[in-house]
């Protein structure tokens, strides 16, 4: 019988080499992260900040929905320090319940008052815009539509792809709320699905569909046809932003928070300051291919500075809240399933 | 039937003391869903019922499928002569190890217009869009035959091999023998396999996701961030998990315990002129389910290898940093597969050897957690150990919750196989040991375990493959840094990664294939 014992050995040695690959040696000095934000994206930026500051981080990635309900379920004991959010919807959430802390206030004004919450709960880190990414082999760059509501118009009868069960797609329909009233926003809702929008997963899978040339239209964030063009260049997706201030264009940040059970605040609040330093915010914009929010930092290649977009005037505070209104109001539309 | 003796109160201890381990994501759901007034408000509401009725057909469609193939697969490949019998028998069970969103999205990619299928058949071709509720019934199909194709395989190696012989000395063919012989000596493990792809069925979201195949799963992920909708829509799945579980329980009754368990020489039954179409039939499964999406994901790999890449942290400019996943892959899978299936034994020999109360509600808390959410589970433990002594919160986020959450999630797997080893076990022989004195350890040890090892690995080899693709508890419960191989190809699809997540997935099913060898596959043939 030298087998069970050959195997317990193995997994002696499994369980000793993969404590080689984790941060446990951090331990309860690190400051935690609870990341919504990718690894690929973050970890290059999370070893610089430890290689700079010396603070020991333990990381958490996840989706930023299961990260937030992972946060509530916590509560009190909760190891996090830090929660970095793909969207205000998730930090809302937890602002809701009281769990943030207040960021000091030389941190919040470094970010533009539109991108941060009034109670200074959360803060901006970098932009995202809604775009409409089209098949330039399919369509014609010059009879594109000037508004996010043209596209209930017969014209576009099951051309345009959208990702009714993510978050960016609910946040931009909580905008379009507070922007034109439920009632209108409804309208839209049902006309999208009267209309025939074929519905995809997310918005990797639309980009990718409409690169491909399954359907021509989609609506998404703009950064990911960027993403796609970087792995392959040849692709004939384009991304369009509706001009005037459409709601269409709607601009939402991702963003930061400090945990109030934090015990780690002063790293805590170093960390959320490096985020927003120019390095950082650099990063942003050459690896992720997102708008910096800090001032005098370039944009990404290609796109025009923040502050020339010509982005509806939305309070993104609205987007933290009503997250179950926005969610009965699609699913009613018909636009699920 | 030899007569039964109660069973002994230390079983009925054991048995009950993981009965109340598994039972913690219910018993949180059923807590939380307490007082709520979502569970109203979701009742009520216009078209409640529709989702949960859909993941009823899907599942149900899938079981009866499942049950025909895995069979089907299990006997070709165990009981005949078919070529190449050891190569399908390493290749059919891993599709189980394929991610159901892989499975879906590598379907969708290789049929969707513009394509890898629209490339390489030349001229136009008019591709069907998949989707719905034969797109998810396809894939789910085919990622879960193996359920079944596992239990069954062990339960045809349990068989004494005299009585299909004599069938085949009367002159039946290959397929009277089958019919009249192997299938109702095989009822059990064909059930036990169904339900729990039945179970995966209900549980799955990557592929109805993907598929656009509104079931419960997809309405609970729709509204996650309003809690008491989706716990009260998670109840809706657990309530109807657990009815399935003890109506099949009700239903069935215990499989036949067969005759000598001691294995002969092995039984090859002569194909034939079926020779062809048995060939045909396990290859194309294995070209479907195996075959295709590494086909489309070593096609994403290469030529991603090709073009390389200026995008940092990426596996294409740095390989070694698989190497750590691997290794979690590898630990946290093989761990999680042994500790479930020590756990289950006991719950195993109740149910196998009693039909009260106990035995049936153990079953259900065991199985049940088989169709949660993985997100469900996970919560339920973060609840569970942060909110209780601080003793347990100071296991949180660490390998060992990590192992019980696997172990809550998947042990229905290593049940049901052990439950059909266990009642392989003819009573006789335990009785016949008995009388020749051999004490209870040295019996079960010496006599039992040797009987039960082929189907105690089939169930051991079901929660390896199940754990090292799971996500959502891994990313909940997981110590920090610890990644894997499923959470890598997670996080590479995000980033629209797609030669990462290719090579990802690649080395996944490359690694489960090498793990059920070494572990499954190569010991239990040593036995027969």
């Amino acid at each position: 019988m030298i087998r069970p014992r050959l195997l317990a050995l193995a997994v002696a040695a499994a369980l000793a080499l993969s404590g080689c690959g984790n941060a446990f040696g951090s331990g309860r000095d690190a400051l935690t992260i609870y990341s919504g934000r990718s690894q690929t994206l973050v970890a290059p930026l999370l070893e610089r900040f430890h290689a700079d500051t010396g603070i020991p981080i333990d990381v958490r990635y996840g989706d930023s929905v299961e990260l937030a309900l992972q946060i509530a379920e916590e509560g009190e004991r909760s190891p996090a320090d830090v929660f970095f959010s793909q969207s205000p919807g998730t930090v809302g959430f937890l602002a809701a319940k009281d769990l943030l802390a207040p960021l000091p206030a030389d941190t919040l004004a470094a970010v533009d008052d539109r991108y941060r919450n009034d109670a200074g709960r959360w803060v901006g880190v970098t932009a995202r815009q809604r775009v409409l990414v089209y098949n330039a082999d399919l369509v014609d760059s010059a009879e594109l539509p000037d508004s996010v509501f043209d596209l209930t118009a017969p014209a576009y009868r099951g051309k345009v792809a959208v990702a009714p069960s993510n978050a960016s797609f609910q946040d931009f329909v909580t905008a379009m709320r507070g922007a034109v009233g439920d009632e209108k926003t409804r309208a839209w809702l049902v006309g999208m699905a009267d209309n025939d929008a074929p519905v995809y997963v997310n918005n990797n899978a639309i980009v990718e569909a409409v690169g491909r040339g399954e359907v021509p239209f989609g609506l998404v964030n703009h950064y990911y046809n960027e993403q796609f063009l970087a792995e392959d260049p040849s692709l004939p997706s384009r991304n369009h932003v509706f001009p005037d201030g459409d709601i269409g264009a709607l601009v939402i940040e991702s963003s930061v928070s400090i945990l109030a059970t934090t015990d780690h605040r002063e790293d805590a609040e170093r960390f959320v300051a490096y985020l927003l330093s120019e390095p950082a915010q650099r990063y942003f914009a050459e690896e992720t291919f997102e708008y910096p929010l800090v001032d005098g930092v370039q944009p990404p290649a290609d796109l025009p500075p923040l502050a020339t977009l010509e982005a509806p005037d939305v309070d993104v505070d609205a987007l933290g809240g009503g997250f179950a209104e926005t969610r009965a109001l699609i699913a009613d539309s018909g636009l699920e399933g | 039937m030899a007569s039964r003796a109660e069973p002994p109160v230390w079983l009925r201890a054991a048995a009950t003391a993981v009965a109340a381990a598994f039972a913690v994501p219910l018993g949180w759901l059923v807590l939380r869903n307490a007082g709520g007034a979502g569970l109203f408000g979701v009742v009520r509401a216009p078209d409640a019922l529709a989702p949960l009725g859909r993941s009823l057909a899907v599942a149900s469609a899938v079981a009866l499928s499942t049950a025909v193939v895995g069979t089907a697969a299990a006997w070709v490949t165990v009981r005949t002569d078919v070529p190449l019998a050891r190569l399908w028998r390493l290749l059919l069970p891993l599709p189980l190890v394929v991610p159901s969103f892989i499975g879906a999205f590598t379907l969708l990619a290789a049929f969707a217009p513009g394509g890898l299928v629209d490339r390489l058949v030349p001229g136009p071709t008019a591709l069907p869009r998949i989707g719905g509720f034969w797109g998810a019934f396809g894939v789910l199909t085919l990622l879960t035959y193996p359920y079944v194709l596992l239990p069954v395989a062990a339960r045809l190696r349990q068989l004494p091999a005299s009585l299909e012989e004599s069938a085949r000395l009367l002159g039946r063919t290959p397929w009277a023998t089958f019919v009249t012989v192997v299938l109702p000596q095989t009822r059990g493990a064909v059930v036990a396999g169904a339900l729990l792809a039945f179970l995966y069925a209900v549980s799955d979201f990557g592929a109805v996701q993907l598929l656009r195949y509104d079931t419960l799963t997809r309405a609970i992920y729709a509204s996650r961030l309003d809690p008491p909708t989706s716990l009260a829509l998670s109840l809706q799945l657990a309530v109807l998990a657990v009815a399935v579980v003890a109506a099949e329980r009700g239903v069935l009754r215990a499989p036949r315990a067969v005759a000598t368990a001691r294995p002969g020489p092995a039984l090859r039954v002569p194909l034939g002129r079926w020779r062809s179409a048995a060939i045909v039939g396990v290859a194309s499964l294995v070209v479907l389910a195996l075959a295709a999406p590494v086909a489309v994901l070593a096609y994403w790999a290469t030529r991603g290898l090709l073009r390389g890449s200026g995008r940092i942290g990426t596996v294409v400019a740095d390989p070694a940093s698989l190497l750590a996943p691997l290794v979690n892959t590898t630990t946290a899978s093989v761990t999680a597969a042994l500790v479930a299936v020590v756990v289950v034994l006991p719950v195993a020999y109740l149910t196998a050897r009693s039909r009260g109360p106990l035995a049936g509600a153990a079953n259900a808390v065991v199985v049940g957690g088989f169709a949660l959410p993985g997100l469900v589970i996970a919560l339920a433990l973060v609840s569970f150990t942060l909110r209780g002594p601080l003793l347990a919160a100071s296991l949180y986020q660490t390998l060992p919750l990590l192992v019980f959450a696997y172990t809550v999630h998947f042990g229905a797997q290593a049940l049901r196989a052990a439950q059909v080893a266990v009642a392989g076990v003819p009573p006789r022989v335990g009785d016949a040991a008995r009388m020749l004195g051999a004490a209870g350890t040295r019996r079960f040890l010496r006599v039992e375990l040797p009987l039960m090892l082929p189907g105690l690995l089939a169930g051991g080899g079901l929660v390896l493959l199940s754990t090292m693709k799971e996500l959502p508890a891994t990313l909940l419960l997981a110590p920090a840094g610890f990644q894997t191989l499923a959470t890598r190809i997670w996080s590479a699809t995000e980033d629209a990664f797609w030669a990462d997540a290719s090579i990802a997935a690649l080395l996944l099913i490359a690694l489960s294939g090498l793990l059920t060898w070494l572990l499954v596959l190569r010991r239990a043939r040593v036995l027969d």
